[in-house]
């Protein structure tokens, strides 16, 4: 099976003036293609710094990252840039749509940094937007959307340049039960398409979503264990 | 990112907040339109007065005694005889010689009476005063050879006194020349052709009779100064020299003693003050400019701060640092092109409209709407390209935990 993510001793210090903080000690981990995992941990524990590392957006780290045989280290400012935009899909807790931009504009985005031409950009993000169930709400703007809509439209945008990963921060953290448990669905029926899948989350329940959950505690995973389901 | 795409953007972040990005514009369109307007009113006031001078005749020159010790005899001012000489002595190379005589008159018909001007020409009239003439004729080399009492008078005068303009001649009418009321006899009729400017600027509404020079000026008065004019203008310094030569022998004076200047050195030093003057004004006008620039400056800066979290976005979605660079360098110029735009629109339409309104022949050269734009692009450029960079280098991990 392919290797997508691979993590060989990665350590990671803040140095926040007066005192470091370990914030990862070296952590080792693999994530194989089309696996559906989920980062688990309290605040503290590590998860979010990881997830940074891991959306190559940051680049100050010690050890070994390699995102689909790519070693991370070793990119320049603009390549990562390309890979984040051509190899991951994210979606934030706090859904990160552009304001008063429309659905389909904002799922165009990363196609537009991809230098797709505008009609075929088009097209594709309509029909993104129709497989997250927002064929009717298109030309809606972030403040005419509900939560779990909102996320959907991520969900749309994260798929848009047919990325390696998708990367999923709280993606539930700021829905009610409802629009949760569909977001997960989504996630767990693009895992069955195909898609590789991480989702960051310190609920028990969001997790249970997923095939496999890795803990952090304290920088360091405590444990790695398949889901019973 | 694609030019076009950026363009879209900025046009969009524009329109959403149009009442911020107007008051932006502000400073650039109050900087250019006052540019375009002052440095256009200086060029046509140049112009204005290089037409005026031109109608003058650019040949006109006049010549004074200045002694050293500030003493003046007889022999340091001019007498008719001496404009004869003068006149006879340089032949074709001047077409006039005269004393320019002028002063305000009372003019008499009847128990109607009106003040007004009266100027005294010599031989070869039209060569100093070219006067439309609308009835009867222009004075002529007799009238000034015989000395006759004929006076040509001014449209106006014509009608308010006789009607109109072909009744008054052949008419009688008493004018105080001097200590005594002369009896003239109307030959002649003309129309003032001055522009609206040159009316204003000579205070409007006197109006002017011509006499022959040789009633007003007597064969045995002293006069302080001559005027004459050059045929070909392209002769002037040889021409001014020989006149200058002439006269010092001819009134047995140094050279030095004479002065001489002409119209065409007027019209120089005119101009060259006017074009300071608006320079001056033009450069006061684009302070303003980079005032305006400042401004977009610090709207530049509170928006990229506002923006932040949209910076965070745009770098995860996969924006590099130029993308972002551009974005926020387009947006700047937009704004400032299209304060430059409004301003200029504004600045030839207050140009136009002055110029309708003053009766002038506004000019607005296009160099100047060219530099204007160009400059106020540049401002915006350069101005925006502190907070464009600023936005550019943002940390995509921090920006998009900007509240």
């Amino acid at each position: 099976m392919k290797e997508i993510i691979k993590i060989e001793h990665l350590h990671k210090t803040y140095d926040t003036g007066a005192v470091q903080v370990h914030a990862l000690k070296d952590v080792n981990v693999c994530i194989y293609e089309g696996e559906y995992v989920a980062i688990m941990g309290q605040s503290g524990s590590g998860k979010s710094t990881l997830m940074n590392i891991l959306g190559c957006m940051d680049r100050q780290f010690d050890g070994v990252y390699e995102l689909d045989g790519i070693s991370i280290a070793k990119q320049k400012e603009n390549q990562l840039s390309a890979i984040r935009n051509q190899k991951i899909g994210f979606v934030f807790q706090a859904f990160q749509l552009i304001p008063r931009t429309s659905a389909v504009k904002n799922v165009e985005i990363p196609m537009i940094y991809a230098g797709m031409k505008a009609e075929k950009r088009r097209k594709k993000a309509i029909a993104l937007l129709e497989k997250v169930g927002l064929g009717k709400r298109v030309f809606h703007m972030p403040n005419e959307l509900s939560g779990g809509q909102k996320q959907r439209v991520a969900i749309a945008r994260a798929l848009a340049n047919d990325p390696t990963i998708i990367l999923a921060d709280e993606p539930t953290g700021n829905l009610d039960t409802k629009a949760s448990y569909e977001i997960m669905e989504f996630f767990t029926n693009l895992n069955k398409e195909g898609a590789t899948v991480v989702v960051v989350t310190h609920e028990e329940e969001i997790a249970a979503y997923t095939n496999r959950i890795i803990r952090f505690q304290d920088g360091q995973i405590i444990s790695d264990t398949k889901v019973v389901k | 990112m694609l030019l076009f795409e950026n363009l879209k953007l900025a046009f969009g972040s524009i329109r959403a907040n149009k009442m911020r990005s107007f008051l932006t514009m502000l400073g650039m369109i109050i900087g250019i339109s006052s540019v375009i307007a002052i440095v256009s009113l200086g060029d046509t006031m140049r112009t204005l007065m290089a037409n005026e001078y031109k109608n003058i005749g650019l040949g006109l020159s006049y010549m004074y005694f200045m002694t050293p010790d500030d003493v003046y005899t007889d022999s340091t001012t001019f007498t008719v005889d001496d404009a004869k000489n003068i006149k006879e002595a340089m032949g074709d190379s001047i077409s006039y010689v005269g004393f320019q005589y002028s002063s305000r008159t009372d003019m008499k018909v009847g128990r109607k009476s009106k003040t007004l001007y009266v100027s005294g020409l010599a031989e070869n009239p039209t060569a100093m005063q070219n006067l439309k003439i609308i009835e009867g004729r222009m004075l002529n080399d007799k009238d000034f050879q015989n000395k006759r009492n004929h006076v040509v008078l001014q449209k106006e005068t014509a009608e308010e006194f006789f009607g109109d303009a072909k009744n008054a001649i052949g008419k009688n009418i008493k004018m105080k020349l001097g200590e005594d009321l002369e009896d003239l006899l109307v030959v002649g009729v003309y129309e003032n052709t001055d522009s609206a400017f040159m009316k204003l600027m000579s205070g409007g509404s006197m109006e002017t009779a011509y006499v022959p020079e040789s009633i007003v000026v007597g064969d045995d008065s002293f006069n302080w100064s001559v005027y004459f004019v050059v045929a070909d203008t392209t002769q002037m310094q040889q021409t001014q020299a020989r006149v200058k030569a002439y006269t010092a022998r001819m009134k047995n004076i140094p050279q030095d003693y004479i002065q001489m200047s002409s119209a065409a050195e007027e019209m120089k030093s005119v101009d060259s003050m006017l074009g300071a003057m608006s320079s001056v004004v033009g450069a006061i006008a684009a302070i303003s400019l980079l005032v305006g620039g400042i401004g977009i400056m610090n709207i530049m800066l509170v928006s990229v701060t506002e923006r932040t979290r949209e910076i965070g976005i745009r770098k995860a979605l996969g924006a590099r640092t130029s993308d972002i660079l551009t974005q926020f360098l387009i947006e700047a110029a937009m704004i400032s092109a299209a304060g430059g735009a409004i301003g200029t629109f504004l600045g030839v339409s207050a140009v136009a409209i002055g110029g309708m309104a003053f009766g002038l022949d506004a000019v607005v050269k296009p160099e100047v709407i060219l530099v204007a734009v160009a400059f106020s692009a540049m401002v915006g450029v350069g101005f925006g390209l502190y907070p464009a960079r600023k936005a550019a280098k943002a940390d995509p991990v921090i920006a998009l935990r900007y509240e």
